[in-house]
């Protein structure tokens, strides 16, 4: 191989978080199935769900809150589990027949 | 008063003909609640779709909404025409014919008009609201450049609708429990044709043109057709009326509005 | 007993659903089979590799008709550094002929042929359909409610198989305090590869497949990884603990991505498309979380039920949700034969899982999960080990070779394991693996 095809081979951009959870097919419902309170956010000092929901579907304000969309969620619970603030999420299942339709997991 | 919607029942992935990855448009979902929205209580509703075997999933949704009979047109791959034939069997005495604006696919949209012409009804597409309460029924059609329509459509007619129309209700638990054993109809259908088939599909690379001399005012210029006489750049300060006012002056001295 | 409209709802169509109606319709009861999705297997992702040995008892010959994308017949267990990679490698043609050991296959094909095999048997399956609570008389369960109009739906048994954040076991007060520590949870990128690149990467040919198990690369998160082969694609992803997630900071898709570019997995995966990405939660603490299972005219199986064995080198929860839901489907058989849908009635089922591998498993192995997931297991061992390997195979001329015993205390101390910790752990592998 050519140094400069090694070259390119060795460099692997990351793929972006967008056109990663863009394969996924999510039917989407009109109502929100989780939502988040973001006055209980202010203050959380672990923000665990920052980090842990694989869907990346809170985003930290500025201004310390929570921004929170419900669209291409996998309905794992892990925001659930790993929040420890009461009241912060309302969770529950979107209506039958819509949300994350999985084709090859 | 008799109804009749269409759905094409379409594979998403260009997979196997399965319900798991095929289904519908929200606007022939729209087009069912439409119907059941018009019917009363003992009008007919009839849901026809020209599919295959798997089509039958969808039907039996329908018939769980509220649909009163599902007719499948055993086919797959038939060319609009001859789907248009076989569905105007079906729709014959239809009041209203009720097609979602655009399947899955995003076909060519050319059943309905075909239907229309068999039916010998009038047609409206594109429509962004129908009031049911009306007789006949008012539409509102989408026309181009953000503009609409509003319509008085008498029955016959075929009618298109668009997804945000109306979002098909939920059945019941009941009515879903019936409809997974419910009778679809079948009839012979057209033979597949001979379809468009797609060889490639590509971008056009844009046309290399030779790079323009001059510079950039000319450009604007040549580009503008200004053509004519040079003019000196000029950077003026005004306030909001007088800059409108000078642009409209300048305009008329460049000869692009009257004197 | 009043009138109910069905003998038995079953909630929830994973294989322990599945299986249960199976059970129940063969029986000839009527019941229904609910799924919230919009058909059998479209939520549900798992890592990969379904151990079906228990269809034999439910459907013989299963492997004719089975969704299955590649039988394994290549087991490995790999322990991962930064820079290092020690692989165990087992190797039988035999599980890739019947009746077979293991087999990729995708949920949404698995559970729906599933689910579509208690139809066959007479089950009513209704889709897109969520039961949102238990009705309830007294002190027993008599049905369920779901999200359609006029929705209510009551059973003589409702047998919950809704999966692992089972809000109906919730409910019922089956679960007591829910601590996110028993929990993992599991990401995945489905890589698209033609099939002859798979084939040659991984040494199998035909419908033979891989399976790599992996302790470390998970970026320093509590956990496991996996590589596995199905047809076409590549499954490529892994299990994280919860509350250490947060800890160090790494989110999941960045973990699988260091996971893709380390050198032993990086020359497997390069240049493939994903095709899904997708993540669940695994019920990791085996017994210690269990809920109590039965209740008046209820029953809990699967996931739900927290049967899921993941103890590292084993991640096995299909097997266990089939095998506990065709149980439960026995026991309501029993109970309806009986008259009776109370607990006391519906006692078969736990019987059967404890006469049987559900609970033996879960047992033997009630140990595994916590040292699987130990900071030693996790995040000093994997050195000392592959540091020992590496100095055992490394020719330090003019140097001679040490002894093994040598390399290995000499690697225990630099990693600081004490030997009382070393000897504590190796026993509890002995008892959970031994
Ligand atoms: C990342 C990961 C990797 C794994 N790897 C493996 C592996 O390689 N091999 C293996 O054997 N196991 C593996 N498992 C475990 C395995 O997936 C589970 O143990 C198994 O799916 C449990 O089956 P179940 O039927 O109990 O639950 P599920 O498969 O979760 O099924 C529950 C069903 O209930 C439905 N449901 C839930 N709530 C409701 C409601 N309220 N109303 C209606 N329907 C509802 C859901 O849509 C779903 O279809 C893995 C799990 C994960 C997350
Ligand atoms: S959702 Fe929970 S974990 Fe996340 S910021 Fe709010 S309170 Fe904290
Ligand atoms: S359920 Fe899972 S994917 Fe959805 S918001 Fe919560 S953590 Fe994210």
């Amino acid at each position: 191989m050519s140094t400069s095809a090694e070259a390119a081979h060795e460099h692997w951009p990351p793929q972006s978080f967008e056109d990663l959870i863009g394969t996924t097919r999510f039917d989407v419902h009109e109502r929100a199935h989780i939502t988040v309170d973001d006055t209980v956010c202010r203050g959380c000092p672990s923000r665990e769900c920052i980090v842990a929901c694989p869907a990346k579907l809170f985003v930290p304000t500025s201004d310390g809150g929570i921004l929170f969309n419900y669209e291409q969620c996998f309905e794992c619970g892990t925001c659930y589990l790993v929040c420890n603030r009461e009241g912060a999420i309302t969770w529950s299942y979107p209506e039958g027949g819509h949300g994350v339709v999985f084709k090859r997991s | 008063m008799k109804l009749t919607v269409c759905w094409k029942w379409v594979t998403v992935d260009g997979g196997e003909p399965d319900d798991r990855w095929a289904g519908v448009s929200p606007a022939d979902e729209a087009a069912l609640e439409t119907a059941l929205t018009v019917a009363a209580a003992d009008d007919e509703v009839v849901v026809v779709s020209a599919g295959p075997p798997g089509a039958v999933a969808a039907l039996r949704r329908a018939l769980a909404a509220g649909a009163t009979r599902a007719v499948r047109i055993d086919t797959d791959g038939a060319a609009s025409r001859d789907v248009a034939t076989a569905v105007a069997a079906i729709a014959a005495g239809s009041d209203y014919v009720l097609c979602g604006d655009y399947s899955l696919d995003r076909g060519t949209g050319s059943v309905p008009a075909f239907l229309a012409a068999d039916l010998g009804a009038a047609q409206a597409l594109g429509l962004v609201s129908v009031d049911v309460t009306r007789r006949p029924v008012r539409v509102v059609r989408r026309l181009d450049g953000g503009r609409r329509e509003v319509l008085d459509v008498p029955a016959p007619a075929v009618l298109s609708v668009e997804g945000s129309v109306a979002r098909l209700r939920r059945a019941s638990l009941a009515a879903s429990l019936a409809s997974n054993s419910a009778p679809v109809d079948v009839v012979g259908g057209p033979p597949r044709s001979e379809q468009v088939a797609v060889v490639t599909a590509y971008r056009p690379r844009a046309r290399s043109l030779p790079a323009p001399a001059g510079g950039t005012l000319t450009r604007v210029r040549d580009i503008l057709d200004i053509g004519g006489e040079p003019v000196h750049s000029e950077s003026v300060t005004l306030d909001p009326p007088a800059a409108a006012r000078r642009i409209v002056d300048q305009l008329r001295d460049w000869g692009h509005l009257p004197a | 007993m009043p009138d109910p409209d069905v003998d038995v709802v079953v909630v929830g169509a994973g294989p322990a659903g599945a299986a249960a109606a199976t059970v129940l319709a063969r029986a000839g009861h009527s019941v229904i089979l609910l799924e919230r999705g919009p058909f059998a297997g479209s939520k549900n992702m798992y890592g990969g590799v379904v151990y079906p040995r228990i269809l034999d008892q439910l459907h013989p010959q299963w492997w004719e008709d089975a969704p299955v994308q590649r039988w394994i017949t290549r087991r490995s267990t790999m322990v991962l550094t930064d820079d290092q990679a020690l692989t165990v490698d087992f190797r039988s043609e035999r599980w890739g002929r019947p009746p077979f050991n293991g087999a990729t296959a995708y949920r949404p094909d698995w559970d729906h042929w599933l689910a579509a095999k208690a139809q066959a048997d007479g089950a009513t399956l209704v889709c897109s359909t969520t039961a949102t609570g238990l009705l309830r008389e007294g002190g027993q369960v008599v049905g369920v409610t779901t999200d359609r109009p006029d929705g209510d739906l009551r059973a003589h048994v409702v047998i919950a198989c809704d999966g692992v954040n089972s809000f109906l076991a919730k409910e019922a007060g089956m679960y007591g305090e829910v601590d996110a520590a028993n929990y993992t949870v599991g990401v995945k990128e489905t890589i698209a590869l033609p099939k002859d690149v798979i084939d040659a990467r991984f040494g199998v040919r035909g419908r033979e497949g891989q399976d790599i198990e992996i302790l470390g690369g998970t970026g320093g998160v509590n956990g496991g990884a996996f590589v596995y082969t199905n047809l076409d694609t590549l499954a490529v992803g892994c299990v994280l603990k919860l509350p250490k997630l947060s800890a160090q900071a790494l989110r999941p898709e960045e973990i699988i991505d260091g996971l893709k570019r380390h050198p032993a997995i990086r020359p497997l995966v390069e240049d493939g498309e994903v095709k899904e990405y997708s993540a669940h939660v695994i019920p990791e603490a085996g017994l210690s979380m269990m809920p109590q299972m039965t209740g008046d005219g209820m029953l809990v199986a699967g996931d739900a039920a927290a049967m899921c064995l993941a103890a590292g080198i084993w991640l096995e929860g299909v097997n266990f949700a089939m095998a506990s839901g065709m149980y439960a489907g026995e026991a309501a058989v029993e109970a309806l034969a009986a008259g009776d849908a109370s607990a006391a009635g519906l006692a078969g089922y736990e019987r059967r899982l404890r006469d049987t591998f559900v609970l033996r498993d879960h047992r033997k192995l009630r140990r595994a999960p916590e040292l699987v997931l130990s900071d030693r297991v996790q995040h000093l061992y994997p050195e000392m080990i592959a540091n020992t390997v590496e100095r055992m195979f490394r020719v330090d001329n003019p140097a001679p070779k040490p002894g093994l015993r040598r390399i290995f205390s000499d690697e225990r101390r630099r990693a600081g394991v004490t030997l009382r910790d070393l000897a504590r752990d190796a026993l509890d592998g002995l008892r959970s693996f031994g």
